[in-house]
């Protein structure tokens, strides 16, 4: 009887901390972002350029004509893809890529455009970074929706321009907060400071690539430190996230960037990975299907080939490891509108995976 | 020792280098940290120097020898079978081998700059410069007749570069350094942490002088002191395996080599000097 007991026990622990997968999606070239449409049908982006619409459930893939041209080089391309909250009625989507400006140097752009028969129409560049480069690299790259119905998009460092993250005359290092048809909200809390350019909200931040925002209005990040430091953000408008007066991570090289943590008038991040995970993306999981996840943030990483689930509570937090048996550089992660969770694997060949419920 | 003369120098020459370009990061940095009113002090700043000699500074230095190998080649072809040649001829050798090896770190990794000081006009400057005069210590070097003692100082100094990484994170920043170990120092008691911090502390700082003192002297009791504190440190590896059962780890065949080094150079010392 005891031995049933201990078998029981043994059974219902390991289907209680497993997961199982299916791939519904494969060979997906570079593929970066995506975002669901319907239940069954998403807009994922691939980096060299294609915007493409897939079923989940015949698996046919559409590839969207009418696509800006970009720059697909070392991080760059075609990059975060996301969807009016009034996509329904205007049919409007928001795209970033990298390519070359006027100067014929690389920066991150951001586009609105309709979706139309599978075709962009109506395209307008509504922001061009003021971060020229010589490469495409530390982009940033994503966009978030706050609650006013603004957005927010990451702009990175551009690895070389590092020191003008600290900087307000440029888009090196920053949050950018900007209404969709490109104009600067009245809000914004740079106006009218000297020096400073007015679509900025934040700044001294390095290569973000997790955004969001709550329902309740509150705004988290995460971007990639150099080796080490990886950290995540609490946002507040006009704060400055230290970086790289304050860091704890070290350059790809060895060399110290700064020995200081931490200084007056400088954020500390909420938590910070070192050794690196490398952070891809991130949501805000609110939905019922996979209750152990509920209201805990969903990390996708690329180091650590896994997912942390994390939960702030009072000051401090925890972390668990999730998805880890795929042993797949995760890129972005997703939920269903009925709330099931898909992960984008990073690189050629790469794949969409539906994590499966336990309770299916 | 007239063959093992040359390989030596060059990386000689290239230790010497790598001494002189890490501080150009460092300083690069620590002006602009200051640009932005962060406290830099000489503290801080001696510290951030000295990290990056011994951890940019190991980064690079098989990038400088490579460098430096083919460029001191031609530049002694050159002597050989043209009227060039002399301390100018090296210098400029090394000048171009910097310029090109730092020209190819960007070309083919991202095309960015890993090296913070190379970003400006000045840096890049500095950089060749630090070329120019490691070609320059290379004639020095080879210029003059070399004995064992040559090739016992550069591994002494080698040895006393490598464990400078250990020296400086007990020192600087003692959690991560426990880290390394195993240890969450901050989960010990106060009396649990000082212990660890000044016993490991001078234990790594206590060999490094040693082995130093040993490259200055030529005396093989000190690289024999070295030697019996790695062989005693993997002895009791094991009788902690074995007999304490603490687990097993392999840090003792890390240990072992530790000792074998310093061990090799002061036998080489000792009989020498014999003869």
């Amino acid at each position: 009887m005891r031995l049933n007991l201990y078998i029981c026990f043994l059974f219902s622990t390991f289907s209680y901390s497993t997961y199982q997968y299916e791939t519904v999606l494969d060979e997906l070239d570079d593929a970066w972002s995506f975002v669901f449409l319907s239940e069954d049908r998403i807009l994922y982006t691939e980096m060299p350029g294609k915007l493409k619409v897939a079923s989940l459930t015949d698996k046919s893939i559409i590839e969207v004509t009418n696509v800006p041209d970009v720059q697909y080089v070392s991080q760059g391309g075609l990059s975060e893809v996301i969807l009016d909250p009034n996509y329904k009625n205007n049919n409007r989507i928001y795209l970033t890529y990298s390519a070359k400006n006027i100067n014929n140097k690389s920066t991150l752009f951001l586009m609105s455009a309709q979706l139309i028969d599978n075709n962009l129409v109506n395209k307008k560049v509504i922001f061009e970074a003021k971060a020229p480069r010589r490469t495409a690299v530390h982009l940033g790259a994503k966009i978030a929706f706050l609650n006013d119905g603004t957005l927010l998009l990451a702009s990175g460092d551009g690895f070389d321009h590092r020191e003008k993250a600290q900087k307000l005359d440029n888009h090196f290092g920053k949050l950018i907060r900007i209404n969709t048809d490109g104009t600067i909200p009245e809000d914004n809390p740079f106006i009218g400071v000297s020096d400073a350019l007015e679509d900025i909200y934040t700044y001294g931040h390095r290569n973000m690539q997790g955004l969001v925002v709550l329902s309740s209005g509150k705004i988290y990040e995460h971007e990639h430190g150099p080796k080490g430091g990886d950290e995540m953000n609490y946002i507040k408008p006009a704060k400055n996230y230290g970086w790289p007066a304050i860091t704890y991570g070290i350059d790809y090289s060895g060399a110290v960037i700064s020995p200081f943590t931490e200084k007056e008038g400088m954020e500390q991040p909420l938590l910070h990975w070192t050794p690196s995970i490398a952070p891809s993306d991130m949501i805000f999981y609110e939905n019922d299907v996979y209750p152990e996840l509920r209201d805990s943030f969903l990390v996708t990483a690329l180091v650590s080939r896994d997912v942390k689930k994390v939960i702030f509570n009072e000051g401090s937090y925890n972390q668990e490891s999730l998805f880890s048996e795929l042993g797949m550089r995760l890129r972005n992660i997703q939920d269903s509108p009925k709330g099931i969770i898909y992960l984008l694997t990073d690189g050629p060949n790469g794949k969409l995976i539906k994590v499966i419920p336990k309770n299916l | 020792m007239k063959i093992a003369k040359y390989p030596f120098a060059v990386l000689s020459a290239a230790l010497f280098t790598v001494m002189l370009i890490t501080p150009i990061t460092s300083i690069s940095n620590l002006i602009w940290l200051s640009s932005v009113d962060m406290p830099v002090g000489i503290g801080s700043a001696i510290e951030v120097i000295l990290f990056d000699f011994q951890r940019l500074g190991i980064a690079l230095y098989g990038v400088i020898v490579i460098g430096f190998a083919i460029a001191f080649t031609v530049a002694g072809l050159i002597t050989r079978f043209t009227s060039f040649g002399g301390k100018y001829l090296y210098a400029l050798a090394g000048a171009v081998a910097i310029w090109l090896a730092i020209f190819l770190m960007v070309e083919l990794l991202f095309q960015t700059e890993l090296l913070g000081g190379n970003r400006s006009l000045l840096g890049k400057l500095f950089h060749w410069l630090a070329g120019f005069f490691g070609g320059y210590f290379y004639y020095h070097l080879i210029s003059h007749d070399k004995n064992y003692t040559f090739i016992v100082r550069y591994l002494s100094v080698l040895y006393a570069y490598i464990l400078l990484g250990i020296v400086l994170n007990w020192v600087f920043t003692p959690s991560d350094a426990a880290m390394g170990f195993g240890f969450d120092l901050y989960e010990l008691s106060n009396e649990a942490q000082n212990a660890l911090i000044r016993d490991f502390t001078s234990f790594f700082l206590a060999t490094f002088l040693f082995i130093l003192l040993g490259a200055i002297t030529l005396n093989y009791a000190w690289y024999y002191s070295v030697a019996i504190i790695y062989f005693g440190a993997a002895l009791f590896n094991l009788v902690a395996i074995y007999i304490h059962e603490t687990g097993y780890n392999n840090i003792y065949i890390s240990e072992i080599i530790l000792g074998a080094w310093p061990m090799l150079l002061g036998l080489t010392l000792y009989y020498k000097t014999k003869k």
